[in-house]
């Protein structure tokens, strides 16, 4: 009986000690992210490059002595299943804050739950202008859709001397704000706009829309889209015999889109996060660590990811406290150069930074411009 | 001429559904069952066709293999799922091919991976000038004369030969042909096999197109063939064939012309509740 006693007390007390080392161990931080349905090729780069940015966070020491952790859970995309996640990430699993690798319906529903509990939030790389509109407790370290979208007009306009442009359009959030900032500052570029087509995301087959706007005759294609509609998109239009510059944008940004045009992505030129001929060690050792890691060159989404973790780690190093509030200020606070760049952000949470152009050479992406223009490029402030 | 070339981009996008929709129209013909999985078949198709070509360099032979393998995945598919199901409501076999469906998605991704999969050289896509000044790659003129092809020689399989006598008498009338010494078990596991192998060469053919294979690509065809079948009178041929063509000339156009009002889908849809307000029978049947 005494022995039995012993044994009990003594796993009782294994248990308390093992969980109050788990907790001085671990600092938790949600992930949500779409790793099925038809965002799962993203959501898997996202994964990769947060993960990175923990293990080299860790790898460096950790927070304060404790060891960062993802927590990560699948939303595919949808606001449906971020919604409830951010709930269970917050109540359940404790997380300190919340990264988002998802698309901008997940982003939006999760973001209004962190706010509503008072814990940060940071979109790795969704685009739609309400998501830091949810509250102070929401960041966003990549552009928006509106200041990428600016940043098109500006490079096609003045950097490429493309007058008659048609517009290609993804009708969802993402393509619908790249447009509206495209437009917003086409003329003040000397850009006329002669067409505008929109195709659905379920969309791969673009005979129609290239048809037309090969007898439009433009002398330049503005296209927005991610990889896997560009992709075909781009082969459809050289295809036809169109030969007149195409500009995409950050979802352009995956080395399967050189994959699926081939040949035809030769000279696609967009605005992204993300050089791969930048002179930053941080930008350098993340393309050659991903790669390492993934066993595929980076991307745009990896890249994101990687900046948001790393910027809420180096706020976790820097609060005053542990209480949310703190971390909230020292992420408001941020200056760090990650991978995509300067990290600082305005009063909404947004961030400011350059815009990187790069264009496919030889199979690859490379630089091609940077536009810096703090103006043009201001993101709203509320 | 930009209507002309327009209309011929509908026609190549009405080949590749109706390709896709012959084969649920005729294991709805026959079953009665609404086969939601058959898109997956297509997908795999496009799989097939992509890794065979990959690997051997020959679009033939990736046609041809993967036609016969995913005709053969069709009659696993009815002989696994719907033949325990006959007697059911049509209901049971229609969920359970839904649950097909949603699980070949998932099973496309874990065995092919998340990313989608393109053609190393992709094959057929040297430009040949159709008439004065329309230009088309040689991808986009094989769906056509394709579909035309393998379109006449089943209606000639259907028509004159005893094979097609059987089948058809088992749609009309499965206990009578039965009766008559006809194997009902051959028809359907004939049905399925050719069914399946038209949408693995949907499958080929948009993977030739588009030169991207994703394990979600069945998600449009699986509604939109759907939607075609309806359309055309459910379980008949001919107005599924009308109804294929008919929705890819309207897509082409809608997609040009009223694209920023609405998308592709919608305005399939749209159209579909039309003609449904003014022909519930279908496009082609008589009341």
């Amino acid at each position: 009986m005494k022995k039995l006693i012993q044994y009990l007390f003594f796993s009782i007390a294994c248990v308390i000690l093992g969980s109050a080392l788990a907790f001085a161990d671990s600092v938790k931080i949600g992930f949500n992210v779409p790793l099925t349905g038809f965002a799962a090729a993203d959501g898997n780069s996202a994964r990769l490059g947060a993960e990175l940015a923990v293990e080299q966070v860790n790898a460096a020491g950790g927070i304060k002595g404790n060891m960062l952790e993802l927590v990560i859970y699948d939303d595919q995309a949808s606001p449906k299943e971020s919604a409830p996640l951010a709930v269970k990430l917050i109540t359940q699993d404790h997380v300190v804050a919340g990264i988002s690798g998802s698309y901008s319906g997940a982003t939006r529903a999760a973001a209004t739950i962190y706010q509503e509990n008072a814990t940060p939030y940071i979109s790795a790389y969704a685009v739609h202008p309400d998501i830091t509109r949810a509250g102070d407790y929401i960041f966003r370290t990549s552009f928006m859709g509106e200041v990428q979208g600016r940043a098109g007009a500006k490079l096609m306009g003045e950097l490429m001397g493309l007058k008659r442009v048609a517009m290609i359009t993804l009708n969802n959030d993402f393509g619908q704000s790249l447009a509206n900032g495209f437009k917003e500052k086409s003329a003040e570029f000397g850009i006329e706009i002669i067409n505008e087509y929109e195709y659905s995301i379920k969309d791969r087959e673009f005979g129609s829309v290239v048809t037309k706007v090969k007898s439009d005759n433009p002398d330049g294609i503005y296209a927005s889209g991610y990889f896997f509609t560009a992709g075909p998109l781009v082969r459809q239009l050289r295809a036809a015999g169109i030969s007149v510059p195409i500009i995409g944008q950050e979802g352009y940004d995956s080395q399967k889109f050189i994959e699926i045009a081939g040949p035809d992505a030769e000279g696609v030129i967009i605005t992204t996060s993300l050089d791969r001929d930048s002179s930053e060690p941080v930008a350098q050792n993340f393309i050659k660590d991903f790669e390492a890691k993934a066993e595929y060159p980076t991307d745009m989404v990896a890249a994101s990811a990687h900046t948001a973790v790393l910027v809420l780690a180096d706020a976790l190093g820097r609060a005053s406290d542990d209480s949310s509030a703190a971390l909230r200020d020292a992420i408001a606070s941020a200056n760090v150069d990650a991978s995509t760049g300067h990290i600082a952000f305005n009063a909404l949470g947004e961030v400011k930074k350059d815009v990187q152009v790069q264009v496919v050479k030889d199979g690859m992406w490379r630089h091609y411009a940077v536009i810096s223009d703090p103006v043009l490029l201001a993101p709203p402030a509320e | 001429m930009l209507l002309l070339e327009l209309t011929i981009q509908g026609l190549i996008q009405g080949a590749i559904y109706a390709l896709i929709a012959l084969g649920l129209t005729l294991v709805y013909g026959l079953l009665r069952i609404l086969h939601v999985a058959h898109a997956a078949l297509f997908t795999l198709g496009a799989y097939i066709g992509v890794i065979v070509t990959n690997e051997t360099g020959s679009i033939l032979l990736a046609m041809v293999l993967s036609m016969v393998v995913v005709g053969f995945v069709g009659i696993g598919v009815y002989r696994l799922a719907y033949k325990p199901l006959l007697d059911k409501p049509p209901l049971v076999a229609l969920i359970a091919s839904i649950g097909i469906f949603i699980a070949a998605e998932e099973v496309f991704r874990i065995i092919f991976g998340a990313y989608s999969m393109s053609f190393t050289s992709p094959p057929l896509q040297h430009q040949i000038e159709l008439f004065s000044g329309i230009y088309l790659s040689q991808a986009r003129v094989l769906v056509l004369v394709l579909s035309v092809v393998l379109i006449v020689f089943l209606g000639w399989l259907a028509t004159s030969t005893r094979t097609g006598v059987a089948w058809r008498a088992t749609v009309s009338d499965a206990e009578m042909a039965a009766s008559f010494g006809i194997k009902i078990e051959s028809v359907r596991y004939l049905n399925f096999f050719v069914g399946s192998a038209l949408a693995a060469l949907a499958g080929v053919m948009v993977a030739l197109l588009n030169n991207l294979v994703e394990p979600t690509m069945g998600a449009v065809p699986a509604y939109k063939a759907l939607a075609i079948i309806v359309l055309g009178g459910l379980g008949s041929v001919q107005g599924t064939l009308f109804a294929a063509l008919a929705l890819g000339i309207i897509e082409s156009f809608g997609t040009v012309y009223f694209g920023h009002v609405l998308d592709r889908d919608a305005i399939a849809f749209a159209f579909l509740i039309f003609v449904l307000m003014l022909r519930p029978q279908g496009l082609l049947n008589r009341t």
